[in-house]
């Protein structure tokens, strides 16, 4: 077990990587309930990833899987990020570096831009096709607390954050009586 | 620095988060006004999770390291290796609440706000490290290669190093 979480613990890929080694490779877990541990941690805060692995360790082993699997995971990677920005702090006033990092911050920052976006817009899409109202909420919360964010200096951002969760809640109560007239 | 303040402001930014960078908004609300930060370790210590193999969302780890040293990544290690425990608990509550349409209106909320912030944020970090014409047209080209999702992110970052170092 131990052995073969920490030889992914390493890669980019990370999630593709876990997929294959415990479903495909190993059979420890069949890919319903993959899929279903999936869609449940994206509802668990922190990183996916690892509440992942977490309902994963518990399923095959308990308290001990779910030790197991964290240290596999991150011993390894943790080591290495660890390593690098020790490295990175040595060397970070060399001419060279600072002129290479004029280039890779605004490259993070346009990458990290896009990836803002795009964890958006399932979420976007799905609100509108539920309808236009449902789409209005959920735009103008992505756009709204942006905009608290960019012009409030005193608003701390777990309010924001919090406020567009209940608004988001909120917005769904309706549905309930909707639902039922469907069914 | 107060490491027990230190830790607590850790754990918060990752209880309040959905996937790796979404601790961004609360860290950089709680760190940079208190100087235990800057925008330039923010935006240093998001390249790192970038390159560095594993989830992206062990760049906290080398926010830590930045900020506080060994202790301030071990520190950050144990604060975002916490909540994902919540896993188990919801896993057992989920069946009571997967039908109630406003859980997932919850969690919706929150991820569109916290991408919302987190463009918002990304945005002040270039304008602190420097704005000018080379940097926006580096962050729109990085923006438009990831568009693609044909290029891996590295190469894609290992580009903008070069194109630093010419241009």
């Amino acid at each position: 077990m131990r052995l073969g979480v920490q030889s992914f613990g390493g890669g980019m890929a990370t999630l593709a990587l876990i997929r294959r080694a415990i479903v495909d490779d190993h059979r420890w877990i069949s890919p319903e309930d993959f899929a279903r541990y999936w869609a449940l941690v994206l509802m668990v805060p922190g990183i996916n990833l690892l509440g992942l692995i977490i309902l994963v360790g518990n399923k095959i082993g308990g308290a001990k899987g779910v030790c197991l699997a964290l240290f596999g995971l991150l011993f390894p990677s943790v080591t290495i990020t660890i390593l690098l920005t020790a490295a990175y702090a040595k060397v970070e006033h060399a001419h060279l570096i600072v002129s290479a990092l004029s280039g890779v911050i605004p490259a993070t920052v346009g990458i990290g831009i896009f990836t803002g976006g795009q964890i958006a817009w399932p979420v976007l899409k799905d609100s509108w096709k539920r309808g236009l109202s449902p789409a209005i909420v959920a735009g103008s919360l992505f756009i709204g607390s942006g905009i608290a964010e960019g012009f409030s200096h005193h608003l701390p951002v777990v309010v924001i954050l919090l406020s567009c969760a209940v608004l988001g809640a909120l917005s769904r109560l309706p549905l309930i009586s909707q639902r039922a007239d469907v069914n | 620095m107060h490491y027990l303040l230190y830790f607590w402001l850790f754990l918060k930014a990752s209880l309040v988060s959905t996937g790796g960078s979404g601790n961004l908004p609360s860290l950089h609300d709680d760190l940079v006004p208190r100087h235990w930060a800057t925008n330039r370790e923010f935006a240093e210590s998001l390249t790192i999770g970038q390159i560095s193999p594993g989830p992206t969302g062990l760049w906290v780890i080398s926010l830590g390291y930045l900020t506080a040293g060994v202790p301030g990544s071990l520190l950050a290690l144990i604060a975002i290796s916490i909540p994902p425990l919540l896993a188990i608990v919801v896993q057992r509550i989920y069946r009571r609440i997967e039908s109630h349409p406003s859980a997932e209106g919850f969690i919706q909320g929150l991820a569109l706000s916290v991408c919302g912030i987190f463009i918002v944020i990304l945005t002040l970090l270039l304008r602190s490290t420097g704005l000018n014409v080379k940097s926006v047209a580096i962050a729109a080209t990085a923006f438009a290669l990831a568009a693609t999702k044909r290029i891996p992110i590295p190469a894609i970052l290992t580009a903008a190093a070069i194109a630093g170092i010419f241009l």
